[in-house]
């Protein structure tokens, strides 16, 4: 959904940055960026415009969490 | 029989470095993207399994070099040594070609912060290698030129590649765009074999003969 | 297995006694395997460790898209110092980098005078517009665009690079994936703002001498329209220390596909990836509730076609009034067909409105956000000046009515958004000249950063994600923020003052990321409760406000604009401010 993958990523936290709603984080280990929130995806695509490396992948679908009571 | 033998020789060497990279890219669940650059990745990764092969196309390959002459050998090496050596000296740049073709980050830029990006070690890895790379490329052409003695050269040449090849597979498996757990697993196998191979000629060269 | 209930239950029983009903359910729950732990909030980080930080600076301004820009860089060349935050990063965050068209008003090209100009705009906006704020954007339109274009803007669809030119040159500092939660008051005047950084896990406050919010809209994090980081951050913050806002009635019309509703980047073709450019004078009347009145006629899915949009099939009786001269709905196409938000120059047809497209669009897909500049804070003057002293605001977090209530000249928002930053920095660096630097006093600083970090701190609650969602089912049909009636617009205030007064004080977050989404979430409330009580206040239709109940223009009562603020005991309060006056202290 939204946000797919990355591939190929060298770690400049150019889509991190770039990311309005904070979907991506650096991860501290690998120190690529990773998809941490994806369900706050909004498809706007600036990471994948921003990665200088053409790593990101972006799906046009995207599904709404369950309606559940409380949560 | 003989011939039969090379050719099936070379055949296994070819499915080594060419048929199992190939396999193990369609295999892999990688994004599409369009034909222009699924091409050039294709290619990059051939380039760097072929450029593993060459472990196995010099005179250290005694089976082979019996069965079809040093010369034509050296010239398999030669020729796959200089066409996928120049291919990868490219690659830093197919992958900003998209670049070219939108608005956004301009090539330039986007490749300015491709050899910035210090913080990665798949970057540092890849700066390293390309530059043993580019050595190797000189010194392998100039080898007349710069005057040194063939078992210097040959030295040189075998370390160089020996630096090569470790900061380049760990730079392919770090940050390769089309890197799996298959690919790397194959890369080190192949890795391992090669430098296997020439260290054992290099180091404990007299043991055999 | 009977037995080893029989004795569940008879522990249940005793528990009861001891622990009352609530931890009794959530025993018999452990009894059947259930987890225990779903209303639990487990930080992930370690809250009593956060590091606090604190900045002084002359100007602060809060935002990195056009208004923060101008703000930032006139404020500067006025002579103050000046501290840029951002919740997201400089040219990259808010809306400003979907924002392809800009508007020139070039005196030499058009054949319009700068008086004709306002005048057609305010024919077209049925009088919402201000007018000095009209004239100002035409105004300072050319020199603002001719600065953007020295420092690159027009040569590439991404922003941040031209941006950053202006700022580096100028060595202003800039912080960003900030998130600034609170504006500080102290003596009657601003005297900095809070919040917290995502990625280095603390709390900063900001002592400044006056603050200018670009913070933007906002919306209710709708699907198929860049603007789920605008939550209204800026006008909420505001509202809290006591600053008048105004425009919550009003509405933004803008479709989605039907298709993938929530892509928004899909949705506009390839216009994302479009270099910005400007646009000449072109009066329009666009993109109120229109096609939401014809949706909610004609039932579903209104259909359209390409290029323009809703063409003669879809003409319904009544829905709301349009000037004469101005019905023409069609122009620059492409999908969500006939924007006209003002901020897209026309473009070609082809990629962006492949064929089937045409079909069906869905509503709402900025749902929350009302016609650019037409909501937020409260001019006192034309400088952009709110009514707490040391508070400015510009772009669309200052309720300038720029272009009225209505869309009424495309890319008038990003200029106006250039224009008010550069008139709001101004008048920023020239009040802080005259103010000695202020304290927050420790009290306030305790305070404050409570409240900021109580979700965190919170042992169990709600997560903002849920309460979001089911904000967004309250909100977002076309029969409740759209097509308005008072029952309805009663009904869902029930929900959100529920929301309000049981959930926003249980928000709960377990990283810094959540604890964005809480403030957010937060502000959604607010903003959400406001809308409600405004739209219910106006007993009126006009522009982009439609009461299926009120469906006329009502001259008499409504030639007035609807201001929102804070009573001392802590109560929205409302009054109306004539069209074209400004606000009595």
């Amino acid at each position: 959904m939204a946000i797919k993958s990355i591939n190929g990523c060298i770690g400049c936290e150019e889509c991190i940055k770039s990311c309005p709603t904070d979907v991506l984080r650096l991860n501290p280990e690998s120190k690529k960026a990773e998809i941490l929130y994806p369900e706050d995806c909004q498809i706007c695509h600036l990471c994948r415009m921003y990665c200088p490396v053409d790593a990101i992948t972006i799906s046009p679908e995207k599904t709404i969490p369950v309606i559940v009571s409380w949560g | 029989m003989k011939k039969n033998h090379y050719i099936f020789k070379l055949t296994a060497i070819a499915l080594a470095f060419i048929g199992m990279p190939i396999l193990l890219y369609f295999q892999g669940d990688f994004p599409k993207r369009d034909v222009l650059m699924d091409t050039l990745s294709l290619v990059t990764i051939l380039g760097f399994t072929l450029l593993l092969s060459q472990f196995f196309s010099t005179r250290l390959n005694k089976n082979l070099v019996k069965k079809i002459r040093m010369i034509n050998v050296l010239n398999i090496h030669k020729f796959i040594g200089y066409l996928f050596i120049s291919i990868l000296l490219l690659h830093p740049f197919f992958i900003i070609i998209p670049k070219f073709f939108d608005n956004g980050v301009t090539p330039s830029d986007a490749f300015i912060k491709i050899i910035t990006t210090f913080s990665s070690t798949g970057v540092i890895l890849g700066l390293i290698a390309y530059t043993a790379m580019l050595v190797l490329l000189i010194t392998s052409f100039f080898r007349f030129k710069i005057h040194l003695k063939y078992k210097t050269w040959r030295n040189l040449h075998g370390y160089l590649t020996l630096l090569f090849v470790i900061t380049a597979t760990w730079h392919v498996i770090n940050i390769g765009r089309h890197s799996n757990i298959s690919f790397s697993i194959y890369y080190l196998l192949m890795v391992t074999s090669g430098i296997y191979y020439l260290l054992k000629t290099y180091l404990f060269k007299t043991s055999k003969k | 297995m009977k037995k080893k209930e029989e004795k569940q239950q008879m522990s249940r029983r005793k528990f009861i006694t001891l622990a009352g009903g609530a931890a009794a359910s959530l025993a018999a729950m452990s009894a059947i395997g259930m987890p225990l732990n779903w209303t639990e909030n487990n930080p992930e980080i370690d809250v009593n460790s956060l590091d606090v930080n604190k900045i002084s600076t002359d100007v602060l301004v809060i935002g990195s898209g056009m208004a923060g820009l101008f703000a930032a860089v006139k404020a500067h060349d006025a002579g103050a110092n000046v501290l840029m935050v951002s919740k997201g990063r400089l040219g990259a965050s808010g809306q400003t980098p979907f924002a392809k068209g800009i508007f020139a008003f070039d005196p030499e090209k058009e054949d319009i005078t700068l008086d004709e100009y306002v005048d057609k705009v305010s024919y077209s906006a049925l009088g919402t517009n201000n007018k000095t704020y009209t004239r100002q954007t035409a105004e300072h339109s050319l020199a603002r665009v001719n600065e953007l274009k020295e420092w690159g803007f027009f040569d590439s669809s991404l922003y941040n690079k031209s941006f950053s030119k202006p700022i580096k040159q100028r060595n202003i500092p800039i912080q960003e994936r900030i998130t600034i939660t609170h504006l500080i008051k102290e003596n009657e005047r601003v005297v900095g703002a809070a919040g917290f950084s995502i990625d280095e896990q603390k709390v900063i406050f900001y002592e400044a001498k006056s603050v200018i919010l670009c913070t933007g809209a906002g919306g209710f994090k709708p699907n198929g329209f860049p603007i789920c980081d605008l939550t209204h951050d800026g006008t909420i913050m505001a509202y809290n220390i006591g600053a008048k806002v105004t425009g919550k009635e009003w509405n933004d019309g803008h479709p989605a596909k039907s298709e993938n509703a929530a892509a928004c980047y899909d949705g506009w073709g390839d216009m994302f990836e479009q270099k910005p450019s400007t646009t000449s004078v072109g009066i329009r009347h666009d993109l109120g509730v229109d096609m939401n009145y014809t949706a909610y006629m004609n039932g579903g899915t209104a259909k359209m076609g390409p290029p323009g949009m809703g063409r003669s099939e879809n003409t319904v009786k009544g829905g709301p009034f349009r000037p004469e001269g101005l019905e023409d709905q069609g122009g620059p196409g492409g999908p969500p067909q006939g924007d006209k938000e003002g901020r897209r120059p026309p473009r070609k047809e082809g990629k962006g409105a492949p064929p089937g497209m045409g079909g069906s669009i869905v509503g709402g897909s900025t749902a929350g956000m009302a016609i650019h500049k037409s909501e937020g804070l409260v001019p006192i003057n034309d400088k952009c000046e709110s009514n707490i002293p040391g508070l400015y605001a510009a772009g669309d977090a200052l309720g300038s009515y720029m272009a009225g209530a209505i869309y009424t000249q495309i890319g008038s928002s990003l200029a106006g958004s250039a224009v008010q930053g550069g008139v709001a920095g101004e008048a920023a660096a020239k009040y802080s000249k005259k103010i000695a630097p202020n304290k927050i006093s420790a009290s306030k600083l305790k305070e404050i950063q409570e409240e900021i970090l109580a979700p965190l701190k919170r042992e169990a609650g709600y997560s903002p994600a849920w309460v979001t969602q089911t904000l967004q089912g309250i909100m977002i049909p076309n029969f409740i923020i759209y097509i308005k009636k008072e029952n309805l617009l009663k009904a869902a205030l029930a929900y959100v003052e529920e929301l309000r007064d049981h959930h926003l004080p249980m928000l709960k977050a377990a990283n810094m990321h959540e604890l964005r989404l809480a403030h957010e979430t937060k502000n959604m409330i607010i903003s959400a409760e406001m809308k409600l009580k405004a739209s219910i206040m106006r007993t009126e239709s006009r522009c982009s406000h439609y009461r299926l109940d009120y469906p006329e223009i009502d001259n008499e009562n409504w030639q007035a604009w609807l201001n929102i603020f804070k009573d001392e005991g802590g109560t929205m309060q409302f009054e109306k401010q004539p069209f074209n006056t400004w606000p009595t202290a």
